[in-house]
This record gives structure tokens, sequence and C-alpha cells, in this order.
């Protein structure tokens, strides 16, 4: 069935097409942009190798800091040899936490927060336990990755 | 206006309501109805101003986003860039845009330059746009300079020291201005931190400043029309919309080229600068500084006892100060007369520039 | 013959980059990436273009409408006193 009116004005029409194809083309070199200027937003890395050599041998009940993307990570062997990996960012408003061997704990300085050998946020304003890893030693290199990551580096 | 039925009212529309409740544009309005673009054989030219413009804004966009991540050290600038170029999404790109958006502004500044030269579009009343337009020039040449030593590679680093140097070679000034620019004696890590400021605070600002003014005077004398063409009747088309959208187009058309100069022809990342090495071979500046070097090949070494380069500086920069103060001298013009010297002048000067830039290509 | 010492000199003149140092890599080199560059690239004309066409539609249906005269001002226009 054909109408012998426009259902909408030739004006409209082209303003429309043009207006749209503006934002659009706009849009998308904002969007690239974007893309660039803020690159991996807040995305950490899902493993990350280091070299074994240079964490196994420190004294237990001590730390020694690795970087964990742009974020602090701690490989942490306990006073009875246990090793293990965590996130040493507190959970309350994400300052760096240091370990006090003294008191077997970890302290965030920004609100006096407190977290045990294993973690437990257990005075202050934390409320969440410190993040911890899985970690892997093969041959000369120590993988530390996300918990519950299970793909594994092939043979480099 | 025709206004659709109240349930399907354009968002448009009620956007314009808001406005038009609260602020008064008629004065404006009528004001942009009112600027009309004249038509005649000559009308191409006046796209090359605004052309330099577009490309500017794309530079300083283009600009912003890569000095997110650009270190101006000496011992980090030329890593970062290769950070840049190799490990950010896109990296590449924006760099190799940046860098085709650089050549082509400067030509079009050029273009623009030289067109109003020929077309006389300095006279009276304009001189004023003449010489903030001048000054923009010589603010984008050394934002090329600039901009060309953050790379901090064997060829920037040799090019500044001789364009510095040769800075230097100007008579009474030149010594202070080759320490200004250089921070010191020689080029070093106090060149790049201070070209750093100049590229990226310095000459923006100075930049947006003089354009501000150039635009204003534009706006307020209208485009200038050729001498031959002025007292003829000639025809007009509104600025808005009409000239705007055939800017928009020409504009876009610019765009396309230079991300496709920008894929196709990605610029190198060289050695990074020793300052202690000798410059490489067929070491030459950048492009739009090869008219002045091959001047200075010209002169012989001694010219009657004299330095034959200080000389050259010295004739040179009458040259350019003549350039500069054409409006001036230019009495014909400014009486809206025929000015065939002028003409004649004005021809001499592009085919130098011209000529001698491609001689110094070649060779 | 002529055959065999061809290609030993292509061979030596292909042992040249040996000696290059390492070039940055100012472009991607992986297959797959250049696809998407080009492809990108293209489309982008197209939209470049495809703007460009509607921009002359619109600067076409203004030069008509200008030609009717909708600017000029109706010289015995009644005037409301």
């Amino acid at each position: 069935m054909k109408i012998n009116y426009s259902l909408i004005t030739r004006r409209t029409f082209l303003n429309t097409l043009f207006g749209g194809w503006v934002f659009a083309m706009l849009s998308g070199s904002i969007y690239a942009l974007l893309k660039f200027a803020f690159p991996t937003l807040g995305k950490e890395p899902d493993f990350v190798v280091l070299n074994a050599n240079d964490f196994l041998n420190i004294p237990p009940n001590s730390v020694k800091p690795f970087a964990w993307g742009g974020k602090l990570g701690f490989f942490f062997k306990k006073e009875d040899g246990v090793i293990t990996a965590l996130k040493g960012v507190c959970t309350h408003m994400e300052c760096n936490v240091t370990y006090k061997p003294e008191q077997k704990k970890f302290y965030c300085a920004c609100h006096k927060g407190w977290f045990d050998e294993d973690g437990k946020n257990i005075e202050g304003p934390p409320p969440k336990p410190l993040e911890f890893f899985d970690i892997k030693v093969e041959k000369e290199k120590l993988v530390v990755a996300r918990k519950g990551f299970t793909f594994e580096l092939p043979k480099a | 206006m025709l206004l659709p039925e109240r349930g399907s009212r354009l968002s448009c529309q009620r956007l314009k309501n808001w406005i038009e409740e609260r602020y008064d544009f008629e004065g404006i309005k009528r004001l942009a109805a009112q600027k009309v673009i004249p038509v005649h054989r000559y009308e191409i030219w006046y796209y090359t101003g605004g052309i330099a413009m577009f490309l500017f804004i794309l530079q300083f966009i283009t600009g912003m986003v890569l000095s997110m991540y650009y270190i101006p050290h000496l011992e980090h600038a030329h890593k970062s860039i290769i950070e840049i170029v190799t490990k950010l999404n896109m990296g590449w790109f924006f760099r190799s845009v940046h860098h085709w958006g650089a050549q082509l502004a400067i030509i079009f500044v050029f273009i623009h330059v030289f067109s109003t030269l020929l077309l006389k579009a300095y006279r009276k009343p304009r001189e004023l746009t003449w010489v903030t337009g001048f000054v923009l020039l010589v603010i984008s040449i050394f934002f090329g300079l600039s901009g060309y030593l953050l790379l901090w590679d064997e060829r920037a680093f040799a090019a500044v020291r001789v364009a510095t140097g040769g800075a230097g070679n100007l008579p009474l000034v030149g010594g202070f201005i080759k320490a200004f620019l250089r921070g010191g004696i020689d080029v070093t890590g106090e060149t790049l931190t201070r070209f750093y400021a100049f590229h990226v605070a310095i000459l923006p600002i100075i930049t947006i400043f003089l354009i501000g003014i150039h635009l204003m005077l534009v706006q307020m004398q209208g485009m200038s029309v050729p001498v031959s063409i002025e007292k003829k009747p000639h025809k007009t088309t509104p600025f808005f919309p009409n000239m705007l959208y055939k800017d928009l187009m020409v504009w876009l058309v610019m765009l396309g080229i230079m991300v496709s100069l920008a894929v196709f022809f990605p610029p190198e990342i060289g050695k990074k600068a020793d300052t202690l090495a000798p410059p490489p071979e067929n070491i030459k500046p950048e492009w739009y500084f090869l008219f002045l070097f091959q001047t200075l090949k010209l002169f012989p070494g001694e010219i009657l006892g004299m330095n034959g380069e200080t000389i050259a500086i010295v004739l040179i920069s009458l040259g350019v100060l003549f350039f500069f103060l054409i409006p001036f001298f230019d009495r014909k013009s400014s009486r809206g007369e025929p000015s065939p010297v002028f003409t004649w002048i004005g021809i001499i000067y592009t085919l130098y520039f011209v000529v001698m830039t491609v001689i110094g290509f070649l060779t | 013959m002529k055959k065999f010492f061809l290609s030993i000199a292509l061979v030596l003149l292909n042992c040249i980059s040996l000696f290059a140092e390492d070039k940055i890599e100012v472009f991607p080199s992986v297959r797959y990436e250049q696809f998407i560059v080009y492809q990108n690239l293209v489309i982008f004309w197209i939209a470049i273009i495809g703007l460009i066409i509607i921009i002359r539609m619109k600067l076409r249906e203004i030069e008509r409408i200008q030609k009717m005269g909708i600017n000029k001002e109706e010289k015995d226009i009644p005037l409301l006193d």
C-alpha cells in the first residue's frame, strides 16, 4: 500500500542521517583514543613468572616483594619453611601492607589494619582477608598464579 | 521549524528549547547569518587556513594522549617511545598519526602562507593578520623541531645540534638564542627537557592565543578578495551552513589521507642518541629546514675576507625580515591597486622555497 | 650454471640482514594483526566517503531551498504595529 505523503520531512531525514553518522564515527574514534589513553584499567595478570633462585633462599619468617602487574606481591616463607605468595594489598583501601616478623602479622599503616600470617583480617578496618596465590616451582622458574588459574606455560 | 507531533518530539528539539529558554543567541545568530564567503576563481585557497587549523587540533589530541606515556628524560625518552610503539594498544598508530599530522600541518601552513602572499591577502586592512600568521609559522616550525628531538635518536640529536648551532650564527642575538634553546652550551638532556616544555606547554598556549587573535581578525574583517576581482561584482555564499559543510568535507578527506599515510608509512625509530658519537652519514635536517641549509651551501667559505657563512645568515635574516614586513612595504596593494612588483617578489619567494627544498631533498 | 650463481648471490644478499641491528617494530608484524589494521582502514574510508556523500546531500538540499529565496525578506511584508 503506497501512501502519497512522506512520513518524515526531507530535513529530518537528512539531519538524522548526518547526525547519526557523525555520532558513529566520533564515538568510534573516541573509543580508539580512550583505549590507547587508558590501556589496561585495573587488569591484573593471571600469573607471573619469577626467577626461583632469587626467592627460594630467603630466610624463614620473611617476605620478598615482587611485581604482580602494577601491584605489590609478597613471596612469603613462614617460620616453619612453608612457602607461599600473596597480594600485599590491603583489602580496605588498597594501601600496601608490610610484614612484621616479630609479631608474624601483616600491618597496613593507612588505617592501622592487621592481618595474621594466613592473611586473615584480625584487627582494624580491613573487611576481608589478604588474597593468596598458588605457586609452583619448575626448574629455575617460580610461577605465581591467581588461585584457581589452571593453564600453565608451555616449555619456553 | 516543523515540529513533529507532541508524542514524538525529538530530543534535539527539546534540547534547543531548553537552551533558548535560558540564553539569548539572537545577536550571535544574526551575525553568523551575515558571514559570507566570496565566490571567485581563487576561492579554493580559502580552505588552506581551515585545513591547517584542523590538522593542528588533531595534533593537540594525539599529542595529549602520547604525552601520557612519553618520558622526557634522556635516559628514558627513547625507550618510552619504543614502549609506546611496541607494547601499547595501537601505540604505533597514534605515534604515526602524530608524525604525519605534523608533516601535513606544516605543509599546509606553508601552502596557506604562500597563497596569502601571492593573493596579497596581507594588504591593508589585514596587516596584523599577516603578522600573527607569520609568528604562527615560526611557531609551527619550532613545534616540528622540538617534537622531532623528543625521539632522542641519532638523527634527531644531530639535526637539533645543527639547527641550534645554525641559530647561534645569527648576528648579535645568535649566542643568546643558542644558549636559550639548548639550555646550555651543548645539546644535552637539558635540551631535551627544555624542548619538551616548549612542545607540550609553552608553544601550545602561545599558539592557542595567537590563533584566537588570527581568527578573530578574520571574523571581523571577512575574507580578502584579490585586487583584480575586488572591484567587480562577485557572488557570495553564506558561511553557515554552506561553507562550513564544504570545509567539513575537505577536513574529512584530510583525515583520511593522514590516517592512510600513518598506516602505510609509519616512521622509523633509529638508535638511541649518543652525545659523544659522531653524527650518522648524510645527516639532513627535517624537510622544512632544507631550503635554509641549501642556501647556506651556496655561499663560499670566504667572501672578500669575511666569513661566508655569517654573510649568508645575515642575508637570509634580511630576506626573512622583508618577508615578515611585506604588508608595510607593498604600498600599491594597500591602496587597492595592482602591484606587479610584489607579485613577482611573491613568486620568487615561493619558487625559491620550493626549488631549494626539492634540491635539498634530492642531494 | 647461471641459476647456481644466482642462488648463491641471493643467499649472500640475504645474509646482509644478519648484520642489521634489532629493527624496532613500528608496525605489527603478525599477519593477523596487519589484516585487522587494513580492514579497519577500509572501513574508515567507507565511513568518511559515506559522510561526505551525506554532507553533499545536505548541501544540495540547502542550496535548493536557498535558491527558492527562503532567506530574503519580502519587501512588502506587512509590519505588526
